[in-house]
């Protein structure tokens, strides 16, 4: 069985490496075109010439549709005179399927290696580290190319960022209000203080004139690295955190809830404030910060906190969290030291808002206080309920359904629709949201578990199937 | 003395007015809280509805119809969302109710939004109580001396309710102990019904009385007024009616002399740097009766 595994990875590491190589060497058009049409033949025909030429021509203005184009009018119009044998007929195919070519190459190369995996390594524990990080490599790998391929600004590309941010903050409520059990309403004031903070410190400094005109140019005259400024953001939402937990954690339930959402209110009305107006801007927006233009980093950066907080999960401290949300005075009698873990939670959960108040700062490309209402942390609070409190997987899930039919599948209910001549009624602006907001109704009213419940969706439930079908209930 | 009175008066006096139509709205919070233990978040959506009730119905009747009809349809709303909402999380954990009426808040203000394609509308002017007066020095509406009269009469009107009738004896009975009531033959849903509709009835008065101070309504227009007569109502000792109001009117009046001072970006903060201080000096509230949790 392991020879036989090996094989078959060494095989398909083979083909993988060749369907690569195929096609990062098919790149060159130029150099085909050449072997396709020989000199001689091409000096014997003036059209042949002109049409060559023409191919050359899009290919030097970095316009490869229509060279194809070009080239497949070509091949269509000159059949008995361009030389086409194997090896060049591959090299086209290769050309034409490029970047489809280069994904399934891959995706075959990730799939050896997890063969290879499965057939080195002896310890489950490995194993599943492995394929993780084999997973995560291959959806990486994937996002880079579905980007390339449908545009950065395409909806499927905008769904994506704004999930991956979403997630993030989702999970780092979920950590507070599904594992820890503290209801809190109180992740917007996090997330603004993360937003401002990023977009404070890395305001390119010949713009801040102009973004803080009215207030003599603002007094932070220096830019920070992207990454340092998103930990800062990270930070400074912790440590706001740190201070409202002091006094607030100790507030029972519904309490802690109001008070919490009292703190947003008033970090919110701060912000606002004239007097502040040098770094905050007052109540205008704030602009012209670092942003970014791949999907690829909100998943990197969200990717990896999502991690370190399923890390923290599985340690102790994430079973006295647990311990606390199920019975807070027996996991007192256990010996947990209810406020320093409490206090722990809220500062961990407050800081990854922070860097996703970051991240949401840097999709917007402006940020405004006026828009981190209660409203945002309610829809937060309603991604976390419908994946399912205290699942992680359900919270990831979760955001990227809701981002998805909130501003990509349900457009249609905003749009006026005749079927025929008939009118559809209801159609009109604003009709998605209520929808949407009866879907989310129904989820909390019906399905109180959400999606996931508390279960996790893993790759040990894939593997391992448990006997007997169902395998939820 | 007198420059300072002219100055201040118009302050004190919106104060005093914005106290009252907090009260209305803080007294549905401390009702439902008493007797559900539920911060019921969609109360402030409600208050809005009455008001783009009123805006709509003026538009078609007389006022005399239109008044009595908006009361009436808010109060059919808070039965509903009470009924559909709440009624079936009633054994479930508080967390999911709450999280329940943070949804129905939800759809509330889509709703809104989606049927008056988010624009704002302009209220009606009631006659009446938008008739410009003059105290003292101070030009106000007729609405600012309303206010106080009409939020005590129903006030007392409502202790009276609680304290000398059936209705008012089971509601006393349930907000106490939940399942004895229901032991002794009380019927819960019942009580709980009637009393999502006082909270409506008064929530309806009190956005007439709000939005006459106002030109227009938006649909998240009752999203912070509701907010700071919940404060008002934890403030007052939570369950506590008479404290509801007081801590209305007290929530109403230093709001407003924030503004006379110049700093009306605070005015909203101060509520809740209230909140948290009367939540970690004296949780009960100033009326509020102390519960012993056992383990």
């Amino acid at each position: 069985m392991k020879v036989f595994k090996i094989i078959l990875s060494l095989l398909l590491a083979i083909i993988a490496c060749l369907l690569i190589f195929f096609s990062i060497n098919a790149l060159d058009l130029s150099a085909l075109l050449k072997e396709i049409v020989p000199l001689e033949t091409m000096q014997q025909d003036a059209g042949l010439e002109k049409a060559v030429k023409r191919i050359n021509d899009c290919l030097a203005d970095g316009n490869q549709n229509r060279a194809l184009r070009s080239l497949n009018r070509l091949l269509d119009d000159y059949p008995d005179k361009v030389h086409l044998d194997v090896q060049t007929k591959l090299d086209l195919f290769f050309y034409r399927n490029n970047k489809v070519m280069l994904t399934l190459g891959v995706y075959v190369l990730f799939f050896s290696a997890a063969l290879a995996v499965s057939a080195f390594l002896k310890q489950q524990k490995h194993q599943t580290a492995v394929l993780v990080a084999i997973l995560v490599a291959s959806l990486y790998a994937g996002i880079y190319i579905v980007e390339d391929l449908v545009g950065v600004n395409s909806m499927l590309m905008t769904v994506l960022k704004k999930g991956a941010i979403y997630a993030l903050l989702a999970v780092s409520m979920n950590l507070l209000n599904g594992f820890t059990g503290l209801f809190s309403l109180g992740q917007a004031g996090f997330m603004l203080v993360g937003a401002y903070t990023y977009a404070i410190f890395t305001i390119e400094n010949t713009s801040r004139a102009q973004v803080y005109q009215y207030y003599q140019g603002g007094l932070v005259q220096f830019t920070l690295p992207t990454l340092v400024a998103i930990l800062l953001a990270g930070l400074a939402a912790a440590f706001f955190a740190f201070l409202i937990g002091l006094p607030v954690l100790r507030l029972k339930s519904d309490y802690l809830a109001i008070a919490t959402l009292g703190f947003a209110e008033i970090i919110r009305a701060v912000l606002q404030y004239d007097g502040l107006g040098r770094i905050t801007n007052g109540s205008n927006l704030l602009r012209k910060f670092t942003t970014f233009n791949t999907a690829l980093f909100p998943f990197a950066v969200s990717g990896i906190c999502i991690a370190l907080i399923a890390l923290l999960i599985h340690s102790t401290y994430g079973r006295s969290f647990k311990a606390i949300r199920d019975d807070e005075v027996a996991a007192e009698a256990m010996g947990i030291n209810l406020f320093v873990y409490k206090q722990l939670a809220f500062v961990i959960s407050s800081f990854f808002a922070g860097i996703g108040g970051a991240l949401l700062a840097m999709y917007q490309t402006t940020v405004q206080a006026a828009a981190f209402t209660s409203a945002m942390t309610y829809e937060i609070l309603l991604i976390v309920v419908i994946g399912g409190m205290g699942s992680i997987s359900g919270s990831i899930l979760a955001s990227f359904l809701f981002i998805a039919s909130s501003e990509w599948w349900l457009r249609f209910l905003d749009n006026v629709t005749y079927i025929g001549t008939f009118k559809v009624p209801f159609f009109r602006s604003g009709f998605r949201m209520v929808v949407f907001s009866v879907i989310i109704m129904v989820v909390v009213l019906f399905y109180r578990k959400g999606i996931m419940g508390d279960k996790e969706f893993g790759l040990k439930s894939l593997m391992e199937p448990r006997k007997g079908g169902k395998r939820r209930g | 003395m007198y420059d300072f009175i002219s100055a201040n008066l118009p302050y004190l006096l919106a104060g005093i007015s914005v106290g009252g139509q907090y009260a209305m709205i803080a007294i549905g919070y401390t009702m439902v809280y008493g007797i559900l233990r539920l911060i019921n978040f969609a109360h402030g959506d409600v208050f809005t509805a009455a008001a783009y009730a009123m805006v709509y119905m003026n538009a078609t009747m007389p006022l005399y119809l239109s008044l009595p009809l908006t009361i009436l349809f808010t109060v059919i709303l808070g039965y509903s969302v009470e009924r559909i909402a709440y009624k079936p999380l009633r054994s479930a954990p508080r967390m999911s109710i709450m999280i329940s009426s943070i949804g129905a808040s939800y759809l509330l203000q889509n709703l809104m939004w989606y049927i008056t394609s988010g624009l704002a509308r302009q209220y009606p002017t009631i006659p009446w109580i938008s008739k410009t007066v003059t105290i003292f020095t101070a030009t106000t509406k007729m609405v600012t001396l309303v206010t106080p009269v009409l939020t005590l009469v129903l006030v007392l009107l409502l202790v009276q309710l609680i304290n000398h009738t059936k209705i008012g004896m089971a509601m006393r009975a349930v907000s106490k102990d939940f399942e004895t009531s229901r032991l002794m033959g009380i019927k819960i849903n019942k009580v709980i019904s009637v009393t999502f509709m006082i909270g409506s009835f008064l929530a309806a008065i009190g956005s007439m009385l709000y939005f006459t101070n106002y030109t227009a309504v938006v649909p998240t227009a009752g999203a912070m007024p509701g907010l700071k007569a919940f404060v008002a109502a934890v403030f007052g000792g939570i369950g506590s009616i008479p404290g509801a109001v007081i801590g209305a009117f007290i929530i109403g009046i230093v709001e407003n002399i924030i503004k006379a001072v110049g700093l009306t970006t605070f005015s909203d903060a101060f509520t809740f740097a209230l909140l948290i201080f009367i939540l970690i000096f004296k949780p009960t509230g100033l009326f509020g009766e102390v519960i012993h949790e056992k383990v």
